[in-house]
């Protein structure tokens, strides 16, 4: 795959109404809201969630309504089908769909309206459907509350259209939501939502909760089916990447008010307000890596790196479950072998979906959790029989900062207590100014302001604060190497960029490892200097990030790369969809090498001998499923590239 | 329904009928004195009382406890008649089998709390899915509480307030028993009707004390329910209010209900004991007090250990129906 | 434009004291049955410690007074047909049902907390063997157990006594919760941070989870004198209480024994009824008071 494609097919049609840019005047829309607002009482103040909003939808046009929590982006799309409750009342204004208006509906006219008229594909595909209907039921239901009575053979009909247009087969129809997949149940929720083809659908964040294969897939479906029956879409979402996939025409709100309006392409190219740009900036996109990757060695050279490695995984893997009661066992991490150097410190991604175990490699690493298989070894010895001394040594070497930033705190105690405590129990600091002034120092070091943060209590703090902080908690104990889990999963999109900077500055101007565990490998790709990626508990591909994402070599990472949805309306995914599932147990691929990590698929390494990378015996089957696979690929340093 | 959880549920009856008999076992044995010995003494002090019977009586005792064995020897006897049901002879009404006499009562007691249970359940689940859904309706707003506060008071009090009210003041209903004290029972109609005429307040006050405690467990759980995915959905499918209310919102928030219901049995147990007390209605709990009142042991196990039973047997039940109303316990392929 | 957000009322600081006592006194106004229940309780407490002052409680003994007397002057609830003077039999009996319901629970709390405790310390094989036996007891009818065991015990018994015998079985349900909290907060993210800060696991269980337990503890602590009161009164309307003492359960007993409906003794009926559903009613309203106050979701819909 190239780094800047030519544009592709599919985007035709975007192309085609961002040349037409049609004013609201001009043409009459499918949908024209004026001047809606909605207010929200609490028992001290209203707050005007949305402060006289206009804008329309054109028939067959995609609109994409972005914004941060708090934007008033769900309470608009919420208002148009008539849900706001209290305390929310709509003060005013007019959402003319054809012939009717929305908020003038009242009694059953609203019920009436909604499914027939417009449809809304809610978030959370995991727990959208009823769990005690099944699909069919959960089909027909809203079909039949709508007066139009069918025969049992118009019934069956009906659902297998429905499905086949969301590309489900008919048998889905008999089973239960607990029984498919979370991309199945989306496309189940959107079979329902145009059951009886309604001209405006409205997805709220469709694909919040799927990883971003499925999203892809998802959103496909969406868009495939809203071009077949030529209704309008309102997309509503925070991620700017997916807007630039799917959308024609972007709404940017911001406090409840409109920032921009404007075609996809032109919002990118020029965006003329300032948190238009702000939201694009923040997202990272292919082929600008804003930091030199660390220079990259041949394998005989880092032969001479002779230290004690700092940590190493020693054929390290972890099953859970099995025994007499525990059900089937699960491979959550199968063996594999890597050291990690303190003198050069990298950053090393390892990316994977939920279930891939990147989560558990985490927790390995920082000693909370025994490999079934293998030692994790830390300088040279066992994690597993530290001598005390060196447990301690090991504890404030190695740090962690998660990925709930507010499940990392105490609720009990003031924020200063979490950060005090390193200090204290590992004998950094003695007295209360001495402590004061570390902790004053790593706040600053962080960019946070230490008077404002200082003395307060862990939900007083904004999410972003929180996670700043705990970066600066680990900071403050000078470690070699900080595990960060998803560090941005759960801030906002405006401070991911920061706290990802914070996380390069750790490298740079502190000298510390980082293992950053993520599920995004567009944030891989710009800060780290080696990638891994995980599928089901498997490596699948390892390589300095330029090699992994702007040529993946293995099926599964092709198909992650795929799927990312970068934030550029001119790369815009593929038309083709190559299936490569059937493919993705394929055995790994393993790029290029860097001094200071030295990744083995399995095997053990010797590390007394002081050459980390022995010749690989016979490879110790490395995927458990294919036993027959087992051939040497594993040599460092040369692409061992089967799909090239 | 998975067969593993079937075998766990009968390991867990079967443990249950275990301890019970077990502490039945052990509770006499610990004490200071050995109360059955101290009973039929104190029989025997008592004019009036055959000495010849008293001296059967003890021995048929000692056979039946084997005293005079190694204690496990015992204990594995005991469980033995245990899990036959064969609790021996009562002492007061000697040579009556104690299963005969429980078998007598408990028809009153399982008539009583089966249909209470099952009256209070629905009420109560139904009022706490309304309260919870019509949070504008002023009735509801002003009942659920009501019946919550209720729920706090022990079925008895609630009877002694019924009793107080409507047999003692207005003479409505009759004060104690389960039916006319010159009745004879039989098969008719009037003494049907005399039955039931009795059993309203005994009723009553289990039903008055138990949708409180239904209805606050569905009023919080349709909350939670409604803040489900789901719902919103369903509501933006545009589906009848009806529909979206029993099909979506109480069909899923009746089901830890049910699972609440297999817990309660214990308590519901205990407490229309207590009611029969005061009402004197002729079931297992007035019988129980009479033993209580008169020092017999053997009646006294028996009811202890059939009640448990009842209970053990109860959430077997419940158990075993959770699965046909949630797909999601059913067998998985 | 008009601002996003307007202020309708004074704002609750938490910097004054005049914010304090604000913001104390709406969420009271949200939580009507804190307030309520804990007024309830009080003015039983009150009832019992002034009366206890005023009014010797020896009279709470047989013949003391002229049998079965209505109320009139120097028997302001009048008597029993045992010459009771039921003034002092209801403020002793209040006084010794909260005392047996205070001592079996908080040892139920005790005692439990540190089963419940120990088992999700331990974990594995030793906490599946726990909690399967606490499974296993929670089906057994917890009274018809302390009937038995009363029955054996019954000459002699004092309201004491009548505690321990239902502190027994007291120790379940709070066992099973703290070991179900345990475990949420055993693998909450703080104590993954307290472990990375370098504390010892009894110092992450003493400073890191145990003043989050403490607010659960103490609902569990009212939730267990509730259910010891019940197991109390219940085992005494049985005649399985202390013969000696005028607890309010062996009142009800004897309210029965003496057929008292028949009799018209109202001034005898209605005191210990009205003063036990004072008493069931004010616990379960500061239980839920406190349900409302731990469980933010709760707080959110109210």
């Amino acid at each position: 795959m190239e780094a800047t494609p030519p544009m592709e097919a599919g985007t035709i049609d975007a192309r085609t109404i961002d040349a037409k840019t049609p004013t609201p005047a001009t043409t009459k829309p499918l949908l024209a809201v004026r001047d809606l607002s909605i207010d929200f009482y609490t028992a001290t103040k209203v707050v005007h969630a949305v402060r006289g909003v206009s804008f329309d939808v054109a028939a067959g046009e995609r609109v994409g309504l972005v914004g941060e929590s708090g934007s008033g982006k769900t309470t608009t799309a919420l208002a148009l089908m008539r849900m706001i409750k209290p305390p929310g009342i709509v003060t005013g204004g007019l959402a003319q769909l054809g012939d009717i208006d929305l908020l003038a509906l009242h009694g059953r006219q609203i019920r009436e309206a909604r499914l027939r008229h417009v449809s809304y594909v809610p978030q959370g595909a995991m727990n959208a459907l009823n769990p005690v209907l099944r699909i069919g039921e959960q089909i027909l239901d809203g079909v039949a509350d709508h007066g139009v009575r069918l025969t049992r053979a118009e019934q069956k009909t009906l659902v297998a259209t429905v499905l086949e247009s969301v590309g489900l087969p008919q048998a889905i129809a008999l089973r239960y939501p607990h029984q498919l997949s979370g991309g199945m149940k989306q496309r189940a929720c959107i079979a329902i939502a145009i059951a009886l083809n309604p001209s405006l659908i409205i997805a709220d964040e469709p694909t919040s909760a799927l990883d971003v294969i499925t999203q892809r897939q998802v959103m496909k479906t969406l868009t495939s089916v809203q071009e077949r029956m030529g209704c309008g879409l309102i997309l509503i979402g925070h991620d700017m990447g997916l807007m630039a996939q799917v959308a024609d025409r972007m709404i940017v709100m911001q406090d409840g008010l409109i920032a921009e309006d404007a075609p996809v392409r032109r919002l990118f190219r020029q965006p003329a307000h300032s948190y238009s740009r702000m939201l694009i900036d923040s997202v990272p996109s292919l082929g600008e890596r804003r930091q030199p990757a660390a220079a990259a060695v041949a394998a005989d050279e880092t032969g001479a790196a002779a230290e004690t490695p700092l940590l190493a995984f020693d054929a390290v893997g972890k099953t859970f479950g099995g025994g007499l009661l525990g059900g089937p066992p699960k491979v959550a991490l199968a063996p594999c072998s890597f050291l990690l150097e303190s003198a050069a410190p990298r950053i090393v991604a390892v990316v994977g979906q939920s279930g891939s175990g990147k989560t558990t490699m985490a927790r390995m690493i920082l000693g909370f959790e025994t490999p079934t298989t293998g030692s994790v070894r830390y300088r040279g010895r066992d994690l597993a029989h530290l001598p005390p001394d060196a447990a301690r040594q090991f504890r404030r070497e190695v740090q962690a900062v998660f990925q709930d930033p507010y499940g990392s705190f105490n609720p009990f105690y003031k924020v200063d207590r979490t950060l005090a405590q390193p200090l204290v129990s590992f004998g950094l600091a003695r007295g209360r100014k001495a402590i004061y002034a570390r902790m004053e120092e790593a706040c600053a070091a962080v960019g946070l302001k230490a008077g404002e943060i200082l003395g307060r209590f862990p939900h007083e703090l904004s999410g972003g604060q929180r996670q700043r902080l705990m970066v600066a908690r680990a900071l403050l104990l000078k470690p070699r190497l900080i595990v960060a889990d998803e560090p941005v999963s759960m801030v906002d999109a405006s401070l991911r960029m920061s706290i990802l900077a914070n996380m390069q500055d750790l490298r740079t101007k502190h000298g510390i490892s980082v293992v950053y565990i993520t599920h995004d490998l567009a944030t891989a790709y710009h800060v780290a200097d080696y990638v891994l990626v995980l599928h089901e508990g498997h490596l699948v591909e390892a390589g300095p990030p330029e090699e992994v994402i702007e040529h993946p070599a293995h099926p599964y990472t092709r198909s992650l790369v795929g799927a990312i949805p970068w934030p550029d309306p001119d790369r815009r995914w593929s038309e083709l969809d190559p299936d490569l599932r059937a493919s993705w147990s394929a055995p790994p691929v393993i790029r290029g090498a860097i001094t200071g990590f030295h990744l083995r698929a399995a095997g053990k390494l010797d590390i007394r001998a002081g050459n980390p990378y022995p010749q690989p015996e016979n490879s110790p089957v490395f995927r458990g499923r294919n036993k027959n696979c087992s051939r040497r690929h594993a040599k460092t340093g040369r692409s061992t590239n089967a799909y090239d | 329904m998975p067969l593993r959880l079937i075998v766990r549920r009968l390991v867990m009856v079967l443990a249950v009928v275990w301890a019970a008999g077990t502490i039945n076992f052990f509770i006499p044995r610990i004490a200071p004195k050995n109360p059955i010995a101290e009973k039929l003494t104190q029989m025997a002090g008592t004019s009036g009382v055959d000495p010849t019977k008293i001296k059967e009586m003890a021995e048929a005792f000692n056979v039946k406890f084997g005293l005079d064995k190694p204690l496990w020897q015992q204990y594995l006897t005991y469980l033995h008649d245990v899990f036959t049901l064969d609790f021996g002879q009562s002492i007061t009404q000697y040579p009556v089998r104690v299963s005969t006499l429980i078998g007598g009562a408990m028809p009153w007691t399982i008539g009583l709390m089966a249909t209470t249970t099952l009256i209070a359940f629905l009420l109560g689940t139904l009022l706490g899915a309304a309260a919870a859904w019509r949070r504008d309706s002023r009735i509801l707003q002003v009942l659920s509480p009501l019946m919550m506060v209720f729920s706090a008071i022990p079925f008895y009090l609630i009877g002694l307030v019924l009793i107080y009210f409507f047999a003692a003041k207005l003479g409505w209903f009759p004060l104690s028993g389960g039916y006319g004290i010159i009745s004879i029972p039989d098969w008719s109609w009037e003494f049907a009707v005399e039955v039931l005429y009795h059993s309203i307040l005994p009723a009553l006050s289990i039903i008055i004390a138990s949708i409180g405690t239904w209805a606050i467990g569905m009023r919080g759980m349709m909350v939670t329910v409604e803040g489900e995915d789901y719902m919103t959905f369903a509501e933006a499918k545009g589906l009848r209010p009806g529909r979206l209310f029993l099909r979506y919102g109480m069909r899923n928030a009746v089901l830890p209900q049910i699972t609440a219901l297999a817990l309660y049995f214990g308590q519901i147990v205990t407490g229309a004991v207590l009611v029969e007390i005061v009402f004197a209605y002729p079931g297992v709990g007035t019988l129980l007090l009479d033993s209580i009142k008169l020092y017999d042991f053997p009646t006294i196990y028996g009811i202890v250990f059939i009640l448990t039973l009842t209970v053990a047997l109860s959430m077997l039940v419940v158990d075993l129906i959770y699965p046909l109303l949630d797909p999601r316990v059913r067998v998985e392929a | 434009m008009t601002d996003r957000v307007v202020q309708i009322a004074e704002e609750a600081d938490w910097g004054s004291l005049h914010g304090k006592l604000l913001a104390c006194g709406r969420y009271l106004i949200r939580n009507p049955s804190l307030i309520l229940g804990l007024a309830l309780l009080l003015a039983l407490a009150l009832f019992t410690l002034l009366g206890r002052l005023m009014l010797d409680v020896k009279l709470a003994a047989p013949l003391s007074a002229p049998p079965a007397q209505p109320p009139g002057p120097g028997l302001p609830l009048g008597s029993d047909p045992q010459g009771r003077n039921l003034m002092a039999v209801m403020i002793e009996g209040t006084w010794l049902t909260i005392r047996t319901g205070v001592i079996a629970g908080g040892l139920g709390v005790i005692v439990g907390s540190a089963i419940g405790f120990i088992s999700a310390y331990l974990g594995g094989f030793t906490d599946r063997a726990i909690t399967w036996c606490v499974d296993v007891l929670l089906t057994v009818p917890a009274i018809l157990f302390l009937v038995m065991i009363s029955a054996v015990v019954q000459t002699g018994l004092t309201s004491i006594g009548m505690a321990l015998i239902v502190a027994a079985l007291a120790w379940r349900r709070p066992a099973r919760q703290v070991r179900s909290q345990m475990l949420v907060m055993r693998s909450s993210g703080y104590v993954d941070m307290a472990k990375l800060s370098g504390l010892g696991p009894l110092r992450i269980i003493f400073f890191e989870i145990a003043p989050n337990l403490l607010p659960f503890l103490v609902s569990s602590f009212v939730t267990a004198v509730a259910a010891a009161i019940l197991a109390s009164v219940g085992l005494e309307a049985m005649g399985l209480g202390p013969q000696n003492e005028p607890t309010l359960g062996m009142t009800i007993f004897w309210i029965m024994e003496f057929s008292a409906f028949l009799r018209g003794l109202w001034w005898w009926i209605l005191p210990p009824v009205g003063i036990l559903i004072v008493l069931f009613v004010g616990l379960y309203l500061v239980n839920a008071g406190l349900d409302e106050l731990a469980n933010p979701r709760l707080r959110r819909r109210a």
